[in-house]
């Protein structure tokens, strides 16, 4: 069967699959279970309506227990046991992480990430954000900053890899150096510690333009009261930005930073396209991938550590979200 | 429900029309054409019936690879009256596991490496080739104890046999050159070890650059460099201090590893043995690494890799004539042979039936190679198949590599756990290329990472 006649037939099945659940069951409901007829027709119809969330709710719950609940679980489980999955091990995975002095490095590294990229990213998208909001050309500037988040992380650093590219004709850095009279080129990705920087700067170049654009919309929605009272008051620019509108989003600031912290924390295409983790660029996703369907112990021990991190992160992201929407 | 039934139904017309498709013509007809070893085929033919037969066979190759496997399995199929049915599969090594503790494997099924075979061996999913197949491939493959050795694993009792028949096999100890830089500078092909290092040092003597190397290859750079230790390995210490090696009997920092990491550090860490400098080697990237050989003036005058390197090469470059490849020499001052380093696949039973057996009996005939041969992408240390049907002389040349060989050693890092093979050996000699780690260092680390596994 080609492709899009099978795609095509998944689709049919799967929203037809629904739409026929939710009908079916409905109906099954009111029709059978609790007929709003017979000796207490009323008591049955608030029956009905007590279960009916649930049997709309089961499908998803079914499917989010069976990928995600079940996997951490399953992850945990796992990092428990050996190489082979055959002997029990305790918490000898993790002990053995511990003293892995790659493991060090990449956490040590993953530390560098999360405090750099979400902070970066987030201060030059709400520059943008404010830069790009009065001017008449701002659409096209902000359009040219959104545009990497269209390209996924591994063609981000192709595009990269040439920036960075280790001669003069190619690499945009060397060219620069070789136009300042530099002679030899040098190989950035080789730098020590500050290779990783680097390798940040292809995330942040990503990301800041999705925090413009939320922050961008978020900035509209301060009123227009606050300011004018504040340019009446005799505010300069700065003070109006700094001390005025971004007290009043900084709900969405925090959305904002802690929604790329959580990215930041499971990107590995970057390091692995860029240097595979050699040169001291190790991060924890890209670790665990040097682990993975060989010691999956060894791997899930990882992906648990990496997990434990993102946790309260996600919560204090998910707590501002809800604030936000109230 | 309809349209599931009938989606269903499709796929299964779909499915046995894919089966069929195995049928096709025989590419070279028999008895036509000398270069073939057609009384074999005859043979054959003639004390094998298994009209109504089904054979399943499963393995890696996919799409043209495909084709060339299939256009071999005909000439069983013509020979024995046996249906054969052939499917491929990018993710081989998953399906298998899965179907052989289903107990829906194939016929027969090709490995691409010995490790998976050896570890169905031991959960009891292949049948044994018995012993005559053993004493066949001794005395009709070169370097024929290798080949048994590497085919020879324990079953759930321990008890060790023969179930892996190596066919198809590829060269990795080759050193590319340009015949016209060469002959320009004076330059010969180096018959030792020693020799290719006075050469390297006469290059850079003269001014040139003798070498390119490129470890780069995204997530799995290093790799090449694995490549050159394993070859030096073999030149220097004798092929059971390889298998120690690789089967971690002694530990990876022995004195005889780190001895062949600096050897290899003798070529590529010295800046002005590869072209860029040493610290370009582990940036460059391996496809892009040849290239040097095709400019002028030269960028580098000699590059070791793979016969896979071709595919890499400027198009319309002609092997020959714009490039050419010379083994990469033994040592003349250890008395080790002729080592080879290369990898193969492997083919074992994985659910027995007579078809399967007389399968593997084919694969002992010369025209079952000789029909490869003569297409492309296939080597043989087959000693009674004829070089003549060798479709190129490139080919045939490796082929003689092959058949000269003393000692054939599979890749080492392919054999050993994948997070030592594929991953902290790769980066060790990264680490070791650039500089960050010595020898010991680099050696160590790995060791350290090896042992820790539980």
């Amino acid at each position: 069967m080609s492709p899009l006649l099978q795609g095509m037939v998944t689709i049919l099945i799967g929203v037809g699959g629904c739409v026929g659940y939710f009908y079916a069951a409905n109906l099954l409901l009111d029709r059978v279970i609790f007929p709003p007829s017979g000796r207490d027709p009323g008591r049955n119809i608030s029956r009905a309506n007590a279960v009916r969330p649930w049997l709309f709710l089961a499908p998803a719950m079914a499917a989010l227990g069976l990928y995600l609940v079940y996997p951490v679980v399953g992850s945990f489980w796992r990092s428990l046991y050996n190489r082979d999955g055959g002997s029990f091990i305790g918490l000898g995975n993790y002990t053995d992480l511990a003293a892995d002095p790659a493991f060090r490095t990449a956490l040590f590294n993953n530390l560098l990430w999360v405090l750099v990229v979400p902070a970066a990213s987030t201060f030059l998208g709400l520059i943008a954000a404010q830069l790009t909001d009065r001017i008449r050309w701002g659409n096209i500037a902000k359009s040219m900053i959104f545009m990497p988040m269209a390209i996924s992380f591994v063609g981000a650093s192709l595009i990269w890899k040439f920036v960075y590219a280790n001669e003069a004709d190619i690499g945009l850095i060397n060219a620069i150096r070789a136009g300042l009279g530099f002679q030899d080129p040098i190989d950035v990705i080789q730098i020590p510690f500050w290779n990783t920087f680097f390798l940040m700067a292809i995330l942040i170049w990503i990301q800041t333009g999705f925090a413009m654009v939320i922050l961008s919309a978020a900035l509209r929605g301060i009123p227009d009261e606050t300011i004018e009272a504040a340019i009446l008051d005799g505010a300069n620019p700065f003070q109006i930005f700094f001390r005025v509108m971004v007290p009043q989003i900084t709900g969405t600031i925090v959305v904002v930073w802690t929604t790329i912290t959580i990215l930041v924390l499971k990107v590995f295409d970057i390091v692995y396209t860029m240097t595979g983790g050699n040169f001291g660029t190790q991060i924890l996703p890209s670790y665990m991938m040097s682990y993975m369907f060989k010691d999956d112990g060894r791997a899930t021990a990882v992906a648990f550590v990496i997990m434990l991190i993102v946790l309260p992160v996600m919560v204090w992201n998910i707590l501002q979200a809800r604030k936000e929407m109230r | 429900m309809q349209l599931i039934r009938m989606a269903g139904a499709t796929a299964a017309a779909l499915a046995l029309f894919a089966g069929t498709a195995g049928a096709q013509a025989l590419k070279f007809t028999p008895g036509e054409d000398a270069r073939f070893s057609w009384d074999s085929y005859e043979a054959f033919a003639d004390s094998h019936d298994l009209s109504g037969q089904i054979l399943d066979i499963s393995g890696v190759w996919i799409g043209p690879d495909k084709d060339l496997v299939e256009s071999v399995l005909a000439y069983f199929e013509a020979a024995t009256g046996a249906r054969v049915r052939y499917s491929g599969s990018d993710s081989f090594e998953q399906d298998i596991v899965i179907a052989a503790q289903a107990g829906s494997a194939p016929n027969i099924a090709v490995f691409p490496q010995p490790g998976l075979a050896a570890d169905m061996a031991r959960r009891g999913f292949l049948t044994p080739l018995g012993p005559e197949t053993a004493d066949w491939v001794r005395e009709n493959y070169a370097a024929g104890d290798s080949w048994v050795d590497l085919g020879t694993y324990a079953d759930e009792g321990g008890t060790e046999a023969l179930y892996g028949f190596f066919y198809k096999v590829d060269v990795k100890s080759l050193v590319w050159y340009a015949p016209d830089a060469f002959a320009e500078a004076g330059y010969e092909i180096p018959g030792t070890l020693e020799d290719l290092k006075a050469l390297t040092e006469r290059i850079a003597d003269d001014g040139g650059t003798p070498w390119c190397i490129g470890l780069g290859s995204g997530a799995a750079t290093g790799w090449p460099a694995t490549d050159w230790v394993e070859d030096l390995m073999l030149r220097r210490e004798p092929p059971e201090t390889y298998d120690a090696w690789v089967s971690h009997q002694i530990p990876f920092d022995d004195p005889a590893v780190v001895g062949a990491i600096e050897a290899y550090g003798w070529f590529a860490r010295n800046d002005a043995f590869v072209e860029g400098g040493s610290q370009a080697v582990a940036t460059t990237d391996f496809r892009e690494s040849p290239a040097g050989l095709f400019s002028f003036p030269p960028g580098c005058y000699m590059h070791r890799q793979a016969s896979f390197i071709d595919t890499y090469f400027p198009a319309g470059t002609e092997i020959g004539l714009d490039v050419d490849f010379f083994y990469f020499p033994a040592s003349a001052e250890r008395d080790l042979g002729t080592p080879v380093l290369g990898a193969g696949t492997l083919w074992a039973i994985t659910r027995d039936s007579e078809a399967a057996h007389a399968f593997i009996d084919f694969l002992k005939t010369p025209i079952a190679h000789e029909v490869w041969m003569a297409q492309s992408g296939f080597l043989t240390p087959f000693t009674g198949a004829s070089p003549e049907a060798y479709a190129t002389d490139s080919m045939r040349a490796q082929g003689e590599i092959l058949t000269s060989a003393t000692t054939f050693r599979f890749d080492g890092s392919d054999l050993m756990p994948g997070e030592v093979g594929a991953d902290a050996f790769w980066k060790g000699m990264v680490d070791y290329t650039t500089g960050r780690k010595d020898a010991e260092t680099a050696a160590h680390d790995i060791e350290q990472r090896w042992s820790s596994i539980r």
